[in-house]
């Protein structure tokens, strides 16, 4: 039973595959698959909870970004800030890319409302780099508001209230990455609380923990 | 995490327009049906005195006799049964509003004897302060009337006719009821030769309720209020009349709670008073059969202030006053050229003032508005009436605005006739939106500025190097214009069965320029500070339909529903062009969203309704009502949460920022209202439960209280000379 199995699977990758290239002597491109990568900590200084009633504290905080790498699918170590080894750092709700004033590398990205699947190539150029000295980032930190936001770099609306934030990541906006070293990836940023709870009370679940889906793309292509 | 009736008054001016309020004595007792209402006099439609079944927009007339025989103490009581109108609570949560075809209460123009009630928290006009024990009748018109009410009647108007002095006669009332509520209602009329007196006193007090037990202090805090309210009539000659009315309302309310800041309760109590008064001579001549002149002058005052202290020190943690005054000349004029044609033409001259500490200051806030308007009624030929209407108002702050109305019936036959109306409404950018200067330390640090001041103060913050980023350009922060709707307004009444009669309207109520917060920049300890603009194109439209019967002398019954789709006009865009996505929150699969499964605005149900059945026998003095209410589900949204920081949770789910079918809703509810009366010669008593189920939902629906059940005692006493009612 388990050979049969994985026979099929093969044949099916092949088939699937075979829309660009099963028959051709390159090399077979891997079909790139999403990954979901869970409860990434953009905050070295977490909540602290007291009474069930009062909302948390936060201590100071480091002022650290949380790294990570598309190619590795890992977090980088944060004194490698200073390398081609990240793409793209969390902290809180900023986001920024290996790039312009944030880092060495090539790294910037565009946001694309759509379908994430929908999406199946990226765009050769147009990418935003960062840009510290003007406060411009190619990822808004800042949240985005029903008929009042006049860009549209923003990742998440608040669905809580004025004065008790929960942070929403929108759906249907897609950031299309181009990494530190000039490939491609595409990520659709799904939760920002521990555990990616469907119902978010903030006054208990840890906040600033990014549950998030990408696709790599490794080789020399621009589409995913 | 408690949460409190205050009322601070920031408030939408109100200002509008005046009418002939002189209008023949209608005395017979009237059954509460629609059916026998087509003789009833009504003035708001067109000004003056018109049948109310001859006009050719959707109009809503409720008696005193209804009124009575429902057991409403407060207006809101009385609304809340009306098709087509639902009870909402203000932005904190608290209090009640109406909402009218949709639109926000904001957006309802509300009449005393046909002068504007001001005085508004967040747009909102508390209908609560309002008694009805000197109600005549009330006649709400639906669709915009701008046309000759100025601002704010874009949805339409409510006008609360009072009573005037019509007999020597009258009437103590007493009721009591859950939660320690005293209602006590005193009224009397006098009339000589050439001169009538109408009184009317009522005390109003209540321990308020409380639907979270388990916190310290109640939902409603405990208040108690005085209204006194007059109306004398003058004779000046066979052509001149004089009347002056005149109101006074203060409200003192006791406040304890415990107030929830950065994790921190504070156990707090304080004083919540409402002050308002007005004053509204009239004169009329007519100086010819043809020709009838009218003189208005009304002058009113609204004002709050609230304190709160910490109960541990009595150190002082919030102070809040606001004050506004509104000033109103006018003269009008109709000619009555032969059946055909009816001219009506006036002018006038507003005058508000508005100070508070909410705009740091206590400097006044002047805006004057200048108005004419004209109307045109022609009556070609019996069956068809036509009005065209149009009004200009000319305002110091927002400028010129324009409304022009026209309206028309056609009646077929008897059993069956027509209407239809086309008009502009326009609500002016009120005060708070203009100055206000508020820093909310308790509420997170967050600051609003009105438009008028946002300029200087992101000035001195950026002199200051304040300004962490800027999230909106503020120089695209301009003036304000008034916002707009155009309707139209399209149904009639018919027979469809001997003596059943339906009565249908649609509506279609397109509104731009909606004036929404607009997040401007944050600071650098990294708070909000928020302005206006004009943002929000929304579009109201559905079905208003009421059925009635009256079965026999005795029982009548009738049903009434409401279908509402209520869109923000730029989300419907949106989702056509399949650009709104939503996310599961369990799966967190993402997906397009349909048009169809856009729901539309928070706090708008898309289903509500009433069916009510009355009794009543003269012969032997009894009267019983049985009415369910119904609202269907909505959803909850923007909310701001309320002054103790208390969340209540948003209906939005599935991180799109928009009410969709896959959200959160609030449930759809039906209240049952019941009320037995019997009258023996001079006594009347009563014996009625509000909310007979004792539905109540603490967190989404904190202004509606639990089971009410009350006992109220009358006695009406007449001078036999006078006439007879």
């Amino acid at each position: 039973m388990k050979m049969s199995k994985s026979i099929l699977s093969v044949f099916v990758l092949c088939v699937v595959g075979s829309l660009f290239s099963c028959s051709n002597n390159d090399p077979a491109p891997v079909a790139l698959s999403a990954i979901i990568f869970k409860d990434l900590n953009a905050d070295y200084a977490p909540l602290v909870f007291g009474s069930p009633t009062a909302p948390p504290t936060r201590p100071a905080e480091k002022k650290k970004y949380t790294f990570f790498s598309f190619k590795t699918g890992q977090i980088v170590a944060n004194a490698d800030s200073a390398t081609l080894k990240w793409d793209i750092g969390f902290r809180s709700t900023s986001i920024i890319f290996n790039g312009g004033t944030s880092g060495p590398g090539a790294a910037g990205a565009i946001v694309q409302q759509g379908l994430f699947d929908e999406i199946k190539e990226a765009p050769i150029s147009g990418y935003v780099l960062d840009n510290k000295t003007n406060n411009q980032f190619a990822v808004s930190s800042a949240p985005f508001v029903a008929g009042v936001s006049t860009t549209t770099n923003n990742w998440w609306l608040n669905s809580g209230t004025q004065t008790s934030t929960i942070v929403s990541p929108i759906a249907g906006k897609v950031i299309i990455v181009k990494t530190a070293d000039g490939r491609y990836a595409k990520m659709e940023i799904l939760s920002y609380y521990k555990g990616a709870p469907a119902n978010v009370n903030n006054l208990t679940d840890l906040d600033r923990y990014y549950t998030f889906k990408y696709v790599y793309q490794p080789g020399n292509s621009n589409s995913f | 995490m408690k949460k409190v009736f205050v009322r601070f008054g920031l408030m939408l001016f109100a200002n509008t327009a005046a009418i002939i309020s002189v209008f023949a004595q209608t005395s017979t007792p009237v059954d509460s049906l629609k059916e026998l209402q087509l003789e009833e006099v009504v003035v708001t439609g067109t000004r003056s005195e018109r049948t109310l079944g001859a006009l050719p927009m959707p109009v809503t007339l409720l008696k005193a006799d209804l009124i009575k025989s429902m057991g409403s103490v407060r207006l809101n009581d009385v609304l809340t049964e009306q098709t087509g109108i639902v009870i909402v609570p203000q932005i904190n949560g608290q209090g009640s509003g109406i909402q009218l075809q949709g639109l926000d209460p904001a957006y309802t123009l509300i009449l005393v004897d046909s002068e504007p009630i001001i005085g508004r928290y967040t747009g909102t006009l508390e209908l609560s302060r309002l008694a009805v024990g000197n109600i005549k009748q009330v006649e709400i018109i639906k669709g915009p009337s701008s046309s000759l009410y100025g601002s704010d009647a874009l949805a339409g108007v409510i006008n609360i006719i009072t009573e005037r002095p019509s007999s020597n006669q009258g009437n103590l009332n007493v009721r009591y009821g859950t939660n320690n509520t005293l209602d006590l209602n005193a009224s009397g009329s006098l009339i000589g030769k050439n001169v009538g007196v109408y009184l009317f006193g009522n005390r109003y007090s209540t321990d308020g309720y409380d639907l979270s037990p388990e916190n310290f202090g109640k939902t409603v805090s405990p208040f108690r209020n005085f209204t006194l309210g007059t109306k004398v009539t003058y004779r000046l000659g066979s052509r001149t009349d004089f009347s002056v009315g005149g109101r006074y309302f203060d409200e003192k309310q006791d406040l304890n709670f415990d107030v929830l800041s950065n994790g921190i309760s504070t156990r707090t109590y304080g004083e919540g008073k409402v002050l308002d008064w007005n004053l509204n001579p009239v004169i009329t001549h007519r100086f010819s059969n043809k020709l009838k002149g009218t003189g208005r002058f009304y002058t009113t005052e609204y004002s709050t202030n609230t304190f709160l202290k910490k109960q541990s020190n009595d150190s002082l943690t919030y102070r809040d006053n606001f004050r506004q005054a509104f000033t109103r000349y006018e003269a009008m004029g109709e000619y009555f050229f032969n059946e055909k044609h009816i001219v009506t033409l006036g002018a006038g001259h507003i005058q508000e003032a508005v100070s508070t500490s909410r705009y740091n200051d206590q400097l006044e806030r002047l805006q004057q508005t200048d108005y004419v308007f004209a109307q045109h009624e022609w009556t070609p030929y019996q069956p068809l009436v036509m009005i065209a209407g149009v009004r200009y108002d000319r305002n110091s702050i927002y400028g010129d605005q324009l409304s022009p109305k026209f309206s028309m019936r056609f009646e077929l036959n008897k059993k069956i006739s027509f209407r239809g109306s086309i008009g502009v409404g326009f609500k002016a950018p009120d005060f708070r939106q203009l100055y206000f200067n508020f820093n909310n330390q308790a509420g997170g640090g967050y600051s609003v500025l009105g438009t008028e001041v946002i300029k200087d103060k992101l000035g001195e913050f950026q002199a200051q190097g304040l300004i962490q980023s800027y999230l909106f350009d503020p120089s695209l922060l301009g003036k304000l214009k008034a916002e707009s709707s155009v309707a139209i307004n399209i149904g009639g009444r018919a027979e469809v069965l001997p003596k059943l009669s339906l009565d249908y309207n649609f509506f279609r109520n397109e509104v731009d320029n909606l004036i929404e917060t607009q997040l401007v920049a944050i600071n650098t300890s990294g708070q909000s500070i928020y302005s206006f603009r004009n943002i929000q194109r929304a579009l109201m439209q559905g079905i208003e339909a009421d059925l009635s019967y009256p079965i026999n002398s005795f029982f009548s019954v009738s049903l009434g529903y409401q279908l509402l789709f209520a869109k923000d006009r730029d989300v419907s865009e949106a989702v056509d062009r399949g650009l709104v996505f939503w996310r599961d929150p369990n799966t967190l699969v993402t997906q397009r969203l349909k048009p169809s499964e856009y729901f539309g605005l928070y706090n708008r149900s898309r289903h509500t309704g009433n069916f009510k059945i009355f009794y009543r026998n003269n012969e032997t003095g009894l009267d019983a009502t049985l009415r369910v209410v119904y609202r269907g589900k909505f959803g909850l949204g923007g909310i701001n949460g309320n002054i103790q920081g208390e969340t209540i949770a948003p209906s939005d789910r599935n991180s799109n920022g928009v009410l969709d079918d896959y959200d959160q809703f609030v449930n759809g509810y039906a209240l049952i209202n019941t009320a037995i009366a019997k009258s023996v010669k001079s006594f009347r008593f009563q014996v009625g439960i509000d909310n007979l189920f004792d539905y109540t939902d603490p967190v989404n629906i904190p202004n509606l209280p639990g089971r009410l059940i009350y006992l109220s005692a009358g006695y009406t006493f007449k001078n036999h000379s006078s006439k007879n009612q």
